[in-house]
């Protein structure tokens, strides 16, 4: 087995006098997808926003390949090699996709000690990243705004592919999506995990999880209650799981 | 669909709103000329030109402000606050080229104060800087002891009057200055963090982008622009009244905002800005040439940015080009 590339262990956060997440403990590993499941409101997005540097954890740790990190920004994360896909995907409506791509790490050149930047480079890099992902969009130079749920998505991924990253995490990447658009998303996926990159996917979808995980944990208001690789479950028991309904779970529950 | 589009976009390709910008200063123009004799003079062409100098300075700033869904009301007594500096050297007999620095300096200090309360203090801008005016108000009181610093000597007038290759030094200034603005703001990351910031704070955070550091350079770069035309004004008037800059942030904020610069944030327009304050300062001068009083220059201008941001709404134009941004 591979040495796990991220390591989270008894991260907690607290939001006033709630506490949205308490004791997750969590292994990433490079070449594997895992699959994030759970009811809304489970603590999710809060997870990832930790693991992405948007939100410090008010307990526990992380570990990358084996170093404790602490991210003061989205920045550090990204340096770190992390790419977050957002569920409210983050990007700047008014922005091009080119300019989207590279928002915060734009492509310069310094002139006279003024960094102008590369628009060509940047354009052709994004020009690229978009044929690479098979999405068709007709005018490249049009504002994020103007372009449908999938595009965005697809904008949100290169931006993601563009940073190199080690660990890409999406957020419900396929909720807004079409069927085409969503198959697509599921097969990028499992090439990013073949490239030796660790995913991180959250997603409602049971059977789609199941077409991409490797490995499955499910969350339950706040707490992690269970792991499972995908080949050793099913989805009735992912269900029983997610509901609580599940023996385990129960157990789990009782004692907190 | 054009208009949308902007990076391919010169310094002075034009869209749709700064045609009819255009146009309506030539309207008021030609409508002008035919209701008053001495409205189509070359002296009057001046006077509008040389009267616009220090608001498409201030406007240039505002326009970055207004971008970046921020906002500064206290920027004519800021301006104030510059020109008293800039007078007391002047009238010290202090070197011109002292006092050419005291302008920008003040303002950029200034700025961080601004900019202290506002990003790092965290307090809304509107209601920062309304603030800020208020106590600023005050401090030009004080500062003045209650009575116009009048009578400067022409060091500087003289100074700010000559030309460079033919062009007057003004013009010179306006020109590096809008250059520069444009520069920055279509061809470096930080314009391009000014409009992420503009489009939504939150967003621009999340990616990375240095939220803090964009905003608070943002208000040092408007106080650098006011301080400049401190200068000017200086060297116009040759004196600093106690009411000096009350009209400045609301023909500011009029003409950003009439050059198509979204009060949301996100999308501005500096061309637009030039012909916005050019638009405001023709119909003012215009006016006054015709005989309306100068104390009803303030209810023209309150009425053209009800009536441009009303007209916006109605038409539905707000939420449509929060997506979309003019060129510069
Ligand atoms: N910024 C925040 N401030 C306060 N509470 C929050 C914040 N973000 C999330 N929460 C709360 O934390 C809990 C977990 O939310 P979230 O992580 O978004 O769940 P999920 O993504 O699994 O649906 C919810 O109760 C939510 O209301
Ligand atoms: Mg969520």
């Amino acid at each position: 087995m591979t040495a796990p590339f991220l390591v989270a262990r008894n991260i907690a956060k607290r939001f006033g006098a709630l506490t949205a997440l308490a004791d997750v403990d969590l292994e990433i590993r490079p070449g594997e997808v895992l699959a994030l499941l759970g009811d809304n409101g489970a603590g999710k997005s809060t997870f990832i926003k930790i693991l992405a540097g948007a939100h410090p954890p008010s307990d526990g740790e992380l570990l990358i390949e084996g170093k404790a990190v602490a991210f003061a920004s989205p920045k550090d994360a990204a340096a770190s090699g992390i790419a977050t896909i957002f569920q409210e995907l983050a990007l700047s409506e008014n922005l091009s996709i080119a300019e989207n791509v590279f928002l915060g790490r734009e492509l310069k050149r310094s002139i006279f000690g003024i960094p102008f930047l590369k628009r060509a480079e940047m354009r052709q890099r994004v020009d690229g990243l978009l044929q690479e992902l098979d999405a068709h969009i007709s005018d490249p130079e049009a504002p994020v705004g103007s372009l449908s749920g999938g595009q965005r998505q697809a904008v949100a991924i290169c931006r993601a592919l563009n940073l190199n990253a080690r660990l890409v995490i999406m957020d419900e990447p396929t909720a807004a999506l079409a069927v085409a658009e969503t198959r697509k998303v599921l097969a990028l996926t499992r090439r990013l995990a073949g490239r030796g990159c660790a995913v991180v996917l959250i997603s409602h979808n049971i059977s789609e999880v199941f077409e991409v995980a490797d490995r499955i944990v499910v969350f339950r208001r706040g707490r992690k209650v269970a792991e499972r690789l995908a080949a050793e479950t099913n989805h009735e028991e992912v269900v029983s799981l997610i509901t609580g309904a599940h023996p385990d779970v129960r157990a789990l529950e009782k004692t907190n | 669909m054009s208009a949308v589009r902007q990076s391919g976009s010169g310094v002075f390709s034009m869209n749709g709103r700064e045609w009819s910008l255009l146009v309506a200063c030539l309207l008021a123009i030609a409508i002008f000329s035919v209701a008053s004799p001495h409205y189509a003079t070359p002296g009057n062409a001046v006077t509008v030109l040389r009267n616009s100098v220090e608001l498409l300075l201030i406007g240039l700033g505002m326009t970055l402000l207004l971008a970046m869904g921020g906002i500064d009301v206290s920027i004519g007594i800021v301006m104030g606050l510059a020109a008293i500096a800039i007078g007391r050297i002047v009238g010290a007999d202090g070197s011109p080229f002292v006092a050419l620095v005291a302008g920008p300096l003040v303002g950029a200090l200034l700025g961080c104060v601004t900019a202290a309360v506002v990003v790092l203090g965290r307090v809304p801008a509107i209601v920062g800087t309304l603030g800020l005016l208020g106590v600023y108000r005050t401090a030009v009181f004080a500062l003045l002891g209650g009575q116009w610093l009048s009578g400067l000597p022409s060091s500087l007038t003289d100074l700010l009057a000559t030309t460079v290759l033919g062009i007057p030094v003004p013009a010179l200034v306006i020109a590096v200055a809008y250059l520069t603005v444009w520069l920055a703001l279509r061809r470096t990351p930080y314009g391009l963090h000014l409009l992420a910031i503009g489009n939504s704070e939150e967003k621009a955070r999340l990616s990375g982008i240095p939220v803090i550091k964009v905003r608070f350079l943002t208000f040092v770069i408007s106080g650098v622009l006011t301080g400049i035309a401190a200068t000017f004004y200086v060297a116009t008037y040759r004196n600093v009244e106690m009411s000096i800059g009350s009209t400045s942030a609301l023909d500011a904020i009029a003409a950003v905002i009439l050059g198509g610069t979204s009060i949301l944030g996100g999308r501005c327009s500096l061309l637009g800005t030039v012909l916005g304050v050019l638009l405001l300062r023709i119909l003012q001068n215009g006016l006054l040439l015709i005989g309306v009083p100068s104390l009803w220059q303030p209810v023209v201008t309150g009425v053209l940015v009800i009536g441009v941001l009303g007209f916006e709404a109605v038409s539905n134009r707000l939420p449509l080009t929060r997506f979309q941004r003019a060129r510069a």
